[in-house]
C-alpha cells in the first residue's frame, strides 16, 4: 500500500506529513508559520525542508492537499424561511467545509442582488420550498440571479418541482448550474449529504481553478478538499469507526485559527430527553459550525469586544490593539491562550442547542432546539492557539455547560484531547481510501490530556 | 394532479395528541398532503410551515381550554407573511361550556374562516374545506 505526502495549506500554519499506510505510521510531520499574505508555495517549501531527512529516503506514491487558501470556500446561502430552508442551506454549506459569507431569505431585492454580485463568493447555494411546496419565491430568486454580470457556479437544492425551470432560467443567464436533491424535502427534515457531496465535487472540478490558486502551480491538481471538510471526515471516522473497528463514540472538537473558530459535534443519535418538546429543524448528527468573527489574530479585536463587558484587563486591551495594528513582534502565549479560551467559549455556545423553559397555564414546559450535547465527554482541541498553549485543558474546559447558562446544552464534563502533531486535517484526506489504517492512526495521534 | 397541502397541529402548550392523529389520518384519507406539526405548536411554526410547503389551509386544534389566548394574532401573522390560506380551528376552544356563538364570533374576528364547537366531527371539517377550496379556485 502506498506512502502519501499530505498538506494542509492556506491557514496560519502550513502543515504536512508523510504517511506510510502499510506500517500505519506517520514517518514525518512538520508545520511552518505562514502569514496570510505570503505565497502558499513558500509555506509548502518550508514544510518540505523540515521533513527533508525522511523525504529524501522514501518514495512518495501520491501527494494530496486540503486548502483553506484565499479565504477558504466562500459561499452565499439563499433560502425561503430563515428557520427552515435557509437554516438547512447554511448547515449544508458548513458541513461541506464552506464559510457562509452571506445568507438571504424570502424574495431577493435589488440591493441584496447587488451585495451578492459584490460578495466575491465561490459558489451560491439556492434553496427554497419543500418538494411540491412553494415555487414562486425560488423562481423569482433564480431570475433575479440570472441577470448578474459576475458568473459563479450555482447549486440548486430546493423544491424539486422547479428543478427544470431553475435550470433553464440560470443556464440562459450564463450560469453553471448544478441540481441536487432538496435540503429540506419535507417539512422539518434536513438532508444535507448529497448537497455536501455536490459542493465537494464543484470545489474539486471548478472552484480550485477559479480561485486562481496558481501560485500552487504543481500542487494545484493535488488539492482535493476544503480543509474543514477533511477535518470533518477525520472526526467522523474517529467517532463512528469502520466495519471492522469501533470508533471512540460521540465527540466534540474545536479548531481555533487566526481568523475563524470551527466547532464540530459528532453524535450517534439525536438526543431529546424525556418530557422535552423539540422545536424546528433537527440538526445533523455530524454538525459543523464556523464563526467568522472569532480568531486569535485577524479577529482578536472582535473577540475582545465580545468579552469587554466581563473582563477588566488593560493588558488584553492593549494586546489586541497591537495585533490589530500589526505592531506586534513577539506574540504572548499566555494572552493568546486567553483569546483562544474566549473563542472556544463563544463558538461552543453558539454551536450547542438551547433548552427553553416556558411557563404555561399548565405548568412548566421544556422545549429544545438544536443539539443536546450535555452527555458528550470527548472534547478535542485542534489548531495552533490550543496546541501552543501552556494549558490546553483550560481552554477546552470553556466548552462546558456554565452555571449561569444551564439553557445552553454543552457537556457537563469533558475529557480533553489534543491534535498534538497537527495531523487531523491531513489524515482526513485518506479517511475514505484507508479507513481502518487511518482510524488507528487517529486514535494514536489524538492524545488524551491530563487535568493539570 | 398534485395533492393539496394542508398544515395541521395542536396550538400552544397543549399536549392532547390523540385527536391530532385522527385528523392526520382522516385528512390523508380524504386525499390531502398533510404536514402534521404535532402538539405544542407555536404560531410561528404554523406560519413558517405553510410558507415553505405552499399550504392552502391551516387546521388548528386546541383541546385544553386556552385556545383564545394561543390563537390570538395567528390570523394577522398569516396576513403579514403574505399567506393566502384558509384558517380553521376546533377542539375545546374555551374552558367549560360557554355560549358557542360568542366563541365563534371572537375567533372569526381573529381571522379564522371556520370555527367548530366541542365534539365536532372532523369529517364535517373536511367537507367544508373541500367546498371552501373549490369556491376559492
Ligand atoms: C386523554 C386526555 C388527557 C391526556 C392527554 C394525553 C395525550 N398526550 O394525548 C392528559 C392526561 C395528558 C391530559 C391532560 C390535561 N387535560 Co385532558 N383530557 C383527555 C381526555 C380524557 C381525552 C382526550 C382525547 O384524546 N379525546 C379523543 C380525541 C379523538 O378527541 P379530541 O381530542 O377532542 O379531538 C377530536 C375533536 O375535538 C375534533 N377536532 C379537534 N380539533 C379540530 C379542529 C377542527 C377544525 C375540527 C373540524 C375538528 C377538530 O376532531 C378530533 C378527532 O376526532 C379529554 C376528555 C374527553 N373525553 O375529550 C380531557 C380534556 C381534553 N382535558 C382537559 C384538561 C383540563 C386537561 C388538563 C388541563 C388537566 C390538568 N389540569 O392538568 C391537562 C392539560 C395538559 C396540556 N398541557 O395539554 C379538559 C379540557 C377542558 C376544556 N377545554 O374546557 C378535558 C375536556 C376534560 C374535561 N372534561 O375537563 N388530558
Amino acid at each position: 500500500m502506498p506512502t502519501y505526502l499530505l498538506f494542509d495549506v492556506g491557514s496560519t500554519y502550513t502543515k504536512g506529513c508523510i504517511v506510510d499506510i502499510d506500517q500505519e505510521r506517520i514517518l514525518a510531520q512538520a508545520s511552518a508559520l505562514t502569514t496570510a499574505t505570503t505565497d502558499i508555495s513558500i509555506g509548502i517549501q518550508a514544510v518540505k525542508d523540515r521533513m527533508m531527512d525522511v523525504l529524501s529516503k522514501v518514495t512518495i506514491d501520491q501527494t494530496l492537499a486540503c486548502s483553506s487558501a484565499k479565504g477558504g470556500l466562500k459561499m452565499v446561502a439563499v433560502g425561503l424561511v430563515p428557520d427552515l430552508t435557509l437554516k438547512a442551506a447554511t448547515l449544508a454549506c458548513y458541513s461541506a467545509g464552506a464559510k457562509v459569507i452571506q445568507a438571504y431569505s424570502f424574495m431577493l431585492n435589488d440591493h441584496e442582488i447587488k451585495q451578492i454580485e459584490d460578495s466575491g463568493c465561490d459558489l451560491l447555494l439556492l434553496t427554497g420550498g419543500t418538494d411540491g411546496g412553494n415555487r414562486d419565491v425560488v423562481l423569482h430568486n433564480a431570475s433575479k440571479l440570472s441577470k448578474l454580470n459576475r458568473k459563479f457556479p450555482i447549486l440548486y437544492a430546493g423544491n424539486k418541482s422547479c428543478q427544470d425551470d431553475i435550470r433553464a432560467i440560470l443556464s440562459a443567464g450564463g450560469f453553471d448550474i448544478t441540481i441536487c436533491p432538496n435540503v429540506m424535502p419535507v417539512y422539518g427534515v434536513l438532508e444535507v449529504e448529497e448537497c455536501r457531496d455536490k459542493i465537494r465535487d464543484l470545489f474539486l472540478s471548478t472552484i480550485v481553478k477559479a480561485k486562481g490558486l496558481s501560485e500552487l502551480n504543481s500542487l494545484i491538481k493535488e488539492i482535493v478538499l476544503p480543509t474543514p471538510y477533511s477535518v470533518m471526515e477525520a472526526l467522523k471516522l474517529l467517532s463512528s469507526g469502520t466495519k471492522s473497528e469501533s470508533g471512540i463514540g460521540d465527540l466534540m472538537a474545536v479548531d481555533i485559527g487566526g481568523a475563524t473558530t470551527d466547532v464540530y459535534s459528532m453524535n450517534k443519535q439525536f438526543v431529546v430527553k424525556d418530557n422535552v418538546g423539540y422545536k424546528g429543524l433537527k440538526e445533523p448528527l455530524q454538525k459543523r459550525s464556523v464563526e467568522g468573527d472569532l480568531g486569535v489574530r485577524f479577529n482578536a479585536h472582535s473577540v475582545y469586544e465580545l468579552k469587554a463587558d466581563e473582563v477588566d484587563d488593560e493588558g488584553m486591551k492593549d494586546y489586541v490593539q497591537e495585533i490589530e495594528e500589526g505592531k506586534i513582534d513577539s506574540f504572548d502565549t499566555q494572552k493568546d491562550s486567553r483569546l483562544a479560551a474566549w473563542c472556544c467559549e463563544i463558538a461552543c455556545q453558539r454551536h450547542a442547542g438551547r433548552m427553553e423553559t416556558s411557563y404555561t397555564p399548565m405548568g412548566v414546559g421544556y422545549y429544545q432546539s438544536g443539539k443536546d450535547l450535555r452527555d458528550v465527554r470527548v472534547m478535542i482541541g485542534i489548531g495552533g492557539p490550543i496546541l501552543h498553549s501552556k494549558n490546553p485543558v483550560e481552554i477546552l474546559k470553556k466548552a462546558l455547560t456554565q452555571k449561569a447558562h444551564p439553557e445552553i446544552l454543552l457537556p457537563l464534563e469533558i475529557e480533553a484531547y489534543l491534535d498534538r502533531n497537527y495531523v487531523v486535517s491531513c489524515l482526513g484526506l485518506l479517511a475514505h481510501r484507508h479507513p481502518d489504517e487511518v482510524l488507528r492512526l487517529l486514535k494514536r495521534n489524538v492524545e488524551k490530556l491530563n487535568d493539570e | 394532479m398534485e395533492k393539496t397541502t394542508i398544515v395541521i397541529g395542536v396550538i400552544g402548550a397543549d399536549v392532547h395528541a390523540v385527536g391530532n392523529r385522527i385528523i392526520e389520518y382522516a385528512m390523508n384519507q380524504a386525499g390531502f398532503n398533510v404536514v402534521n406539526l404535532g402538539v405544542m405548536v407555536s404560531q410561528k411554526e404554523f406560519v413558517d410551515a405553510a410558507i415553505e410547503t405552499n399550504a392552502k389551509a391551516i387546521i388548528v386544534s386546541s383541546l385544553y381550554g386556552h385556545g383564545e389566548l394561543d390563537c390570538r394574532g395567528l390570523g394577522d401573522a398569516c396576513k403579514e407573511a403574505g399567506l393566502d390560506v384558509l384558517l380553521y380551528v376546533g377542539g375545546n376552544l374555551v374552558v367549560g361550556k360557554s355560549d358557542f356563538e360568542v366563541v365563534e364570533e371572537k375567533f372569526k374576528k381573529m381571522g379564522f374562516d371556520r370555527v367548530y364547537p366541542p365534539g365536532s366531527d372532523i369529517e364535517q371539517g373536511i367537507r367544508d374545506l373541500m367546498a371552501d377550496l373549490k369556491n376559492k379556485a
